[in-house]
């Protein structure tokens, strides 16, 4: 398998890797619970939520959109799981992940035809769904919530596997999606003409690149990465309402971002994203464990956030002052 | 595989119109593999036209194309890449976060098994790389890339796609004299492959030293086809020059004044260095070159929109501070820029606001705008520049060329300059409004006010300017006087550096 070396995260990534380690070290020797089997077991099935989402929008990003729905299209796959088992009562557990599926497909469909088809920009045509779908979920639940009871038990039971004592099944199934995404993003044609149509669309265009079909199906593999994210919900929480997972969608963007797949497009990997993913969540975990006040949450996150395209803009700055000076020294 | 010498591509008698205007009645063009073909022409002579139709951009309407033995497919750009023809443009359209070896094999990477492999595509742009004598790593991102270098990754894909006839439009316009000597090195290595390369220059002393023919357009027909050997510099700017001076230019003398402008030793290292003249009251002063020669980058020096890092910028005496444009602005200087849809107009807003955007002072009373006063100023203009809108309030976009250049005008001449900066004022415009512009340029000048006119074309540089400071890569080659100017005079110091 040597496509596994050229897999191997370079540069963004490996950096974030060293940030990683360093706050889950740092974090373990102030507080030492923060690195036990409960606590690292803990943090991974969160993470696995929000990465299975970072992978799912990473392509969508790297050809320069965005999706905002997904936080909402979770919500519609969940409850909908909850409620389909709750009125049959056989409902076993893959059945549940095919529903969720096709939910995820289906909201990913509209968003696709809606930005690729007719060309609608994708802040507003996802910002729209975001409300639709959500909206969507308020009515059909008519606020009724499910609990474990209503579940079945084969699905539950996915969660409460877990390898060596610290990864559980729903972290590992992230990781193989993320190696199946990372690898069909670099060795397969439709993967490079994401990130053609990414980094300039015109050219893209122009070399013939289908960028209606791409567009389209990145949109779908969108949705279907949150649909399924919905089962693993259920599989976390083992309850739902109607709003469960709301407003996390920004969380998912920022991940991504931190990972390192450019907002503007042309650049990433899913690897990066789920690094990002669980850099965010590790560093949430440990201001928890480090006993910092619940408010700084969403304000350190925020800064990390900043920090990421900064360093992005100084790296490309680099290089643009390096290519006036070879200029200047040219002209003279 | 062609040999040397084989005829590759004929053209003869190949028209083209757009609408009522004639781009060619009748050229001829002749290209042999292992041969590089300069084509010469001033602007609007019809180049661009003909490497468009080989492009498969535009259908010729008459005349005959014939490649090797059979007939040449006009119809989309594919079609023609595939007829071995490759077109490198000026401005190389890359995907800047993909590697160079993926830029050149975009869209048909190598596979082998279910997956790309990259190390056949890394090797074999490596391989093309080197048979351009051009050493740049195949694994590296197009990202920082200079203009030339990504030219040559252009010509790599185009060798990878079995191109045999490489035409490059302007490929030396925006780069430096080492850069050239690169791409030159590159097309030599062409040459030796036995493909043709045409290519279109307005430097004149890069045709004479690597050329083996140069064709001579004029007029959208050819004038002159010669191996290099059989024809001079002098002859070939004579036969590009020989066009009448048809057009009528306005030109009246007026009262020439006080200096308005002094400009001083101006340096941006990267684009102009030690720049010096004025431009007096009721005066036009030409700055003439060719494009990338850094004329535009003095204007917006001068008027503030970048800085400089030497030298200074003085109006009626007092120095005027660096890099601002409202202070510009408040020393009443103007910058009709060069772009008027990207830097000129807001595309989305109506004449009358485009109008009125820089006199909103004039127009508030005491918090809100005036509409009453906005509508007066826009039918003001409108009648003194007579731009033709059904609608004021309609956005400009759907106006023509000449309009919006008009609505421009009328909104910097709102603010009643003193130094008015037109940079190309009559690009893409037509014939009828390009003589009201220049008709609108001397009235300006008639009524005192200094003009610096920034203008590729020779015509218009000759018809209106009283002076001429010809241009050539960031260098001042000379100042000419309204007497002293011919249009060949001018080319040899735009093209070559050289003072007739």
């Amino acid at each position: 398998m040597n496509f596994l070396s050229h897999l191997r995260p370079k540069g963004r990534e490996a950096s974030l890797g060293i940030i990683l380690v360093l706050t889950m070290g740092v974090t373990g020797i102030i507080n030492p619970r923060f690195l036990t089997g409960d606590g690292t077991r803990d943090l991974l099935s969160s993470t696995s939520i929000v990465a299975l989402m970072a992978i799912g929008i990473a392509p969508v990003v790297i050809m320069r959109h965005i999706d905002l729905s997904i936080s909402s299209t979770v919500g519609l796959s969940a409850w909908m799981v909850a409620n389909l088992c709750a009125h049959h009562k056989n409902f076993s557990w893959w059945q549940c992940f095919v529903i969720a599926g096709l939910i995820g497909v289906a909201v990913g469909a509209l968003n696709g035809i809606l930005v690729a088809g007719l060309r609608l920009p994708a802040l507003v045509v996802t910002l729209g769904t975001l409300y639709i779908v959500r909206g969507l979920v308020y009515v059909i639940s008519n606020s009724v919530d499910y609990n474990a009871q209503e579940m079945p038990p084969s699905l539950l039971a996915i969660g409460h596997h877990v390898f060596l004592g610290l990864f559980p099944l729903t972290f590992i199934l992230v990781l193989i999606m993320m190696l199946i995404t990372a690898w069909f993003m670099k060795y397969r044609k439709p993967g490079r003409d994401c990130y053609a149509i990414g980094s300039n669309p015109p050219a893209a265009d122009l070399v013939g690149i289908k960028v209606f079909r791409r567009t389209f199906l990145a949109y779908v593999f969108s949705g279907f990465m949150a649909g399924i994210a919905g089962v693993f919900y259920l599989i976390r929480f083992a309850q739902v309402d109607s709003t469960a997972f709301y407003g996390q969608e920004l969380a998912v963007v920022a991940a991504v971002v931190i990972g390192g797949v450019t907002i503007a497009g042309g650049s990433g990997t899913t690897v990066g994203a789920v690094i990002g993913a669980l850099l965010v969540q590790t560093i949430q975990g440990a201001l928890a464990a480090l006993g910092v006040d619940a408010f700084w949450k969403s304000a350190i996150n925020g800064l990390l956030l900043i920090i990421a395209i900064w360093a992005d803009r100084i790296l490309a700055r680099k290089s643009e002052n390096a290519l006036l000076a070879q200029r200047i020294k040219e002209r003279a | 595989m062609a040999q040397k010498g084989d005829l590759l591509l004929q053209m003869t008698g190949v028209q083209k119109r757009f609408g009522g205007a004639i781009a060619l009645r009748g050229t001829d063009l002749s290209i042999r593999a292992g041969e590089i073909h300069a084509l010469l022409g001033e602007n609007g002579a019809g180049k661009s036209t003909m490497l468009k139709i080989l492009a498969g951009v535009h259908e010729n309407d008459g005349g005959t194309i014939t490649l090797g033995n059979k007939p040449f497919q006009v119809g989309s750009p594919q079609a023609s890449i595939e007829q071995g023809i490759a077109v490198i443009y000026q401005e190389p359209s890359l995907f800047l976060d993909l590697s160079l070896a993926e830029n050149v094999f975009i869209g048909r990477q190598p596979i082998k098994g279910v997956g790309i492999d990259w190390k056949a595509a890394q090797d074999e742009a490596g391989k093309l790389f080197k048979e351009l004598g051009v050493s740049l790593d195949p694994k590296r991102q197009a990202r920082g890339l200079s203009i030339a270098d990504q030219q040559v990754v252009e010509i790599a894909k185009a060798l990878s796609m079995n191109a045999q006839i490489i035409l490059m439009d302007e490929p030396t316009a925006a780069l430096s004299a080492s850069e050239v000597e690169r791409l030159m090195t590159v097309m030599k290595n062409l040459k030796a492959a036995n493909k043709a390369v045409i290519f279109v220059s307005h430097r004149l002393d890069e045709v004479f030293a690597i050329s083996d023919y140069i064709t001579v357009m004029r007029d959208g027909a050819t004038v002159s086809q010669n191996p290099v050997a059989n024809t001079n510099l002098q002859t070939v700017i004579k036969e590009m020059v020989g066009r009448e001076l048809t057009e009528l230019f306005p030109k009246t003398t007026h009262k020439i004044g006080d200096v308005v402008l002094e400009v001083k030793d101006l340096s941006n290292p990267a684009f102009f260095r030690n720049v010096s003249f004025n431009v007096r009251s009721g005066e036009i002063v030409a700055l003439a070159g060719l494009v990338g020669s850094g004329r535009s980058e003095i204007a917006r020096a001068i008027f503030g929109v970048d800085k400089y890092e030497t030298g200074s910028v003085k109006v009626k005496g007092k120095e005027l501070k660096k890099g601002s444009p409202v202070a510009a602005m408040e020393e009443k200087i103007a910058l009709v820029p060069e772009d008027r849809r990207q830097q000129g107009l807001f595309m989305i807003a109506g004449v009358n606001r485009n109008i009125s955007m820089e006199s909103f002072p004039n127009l508030v009373n005491r918090i809100f705008i005036n509409f009453k006063k906005e509508r007066a100023l826009t039918a003001t203009w409108k009648e003194k520049l007579s731009i033709k809108f059904a609608d004021a309030s309609a956005s400009v976009d759907h106006l023509s060329g000449g309009n919006q250049q008009k609505t421009v005008l009328a909104k910097w001449l709102a603010t009643n300059p003193d130094l008015l900066i037109v940079d190309e004022p009559t690009r893409g415009i037509d014939v009828g409004t390009k003589a009201e512009v220049h008709r609108l340029i001397d009235a300006a000048a008639e009524e005192g006010k200094a003009i610096l006119m920034i203008s590729s074309e020779l015509p218009e540089v000759l018809g209106m300017a009283d002076r001429i400071i010809v241009m050539r890569e960031g260098h001042q080659v000379t100042e000419l006087t309204r007497a002293q100017a011919t249009q060949e005079n001018i080319i040899a110091a735009a093209t070559t550096g050289k003072v007739a």
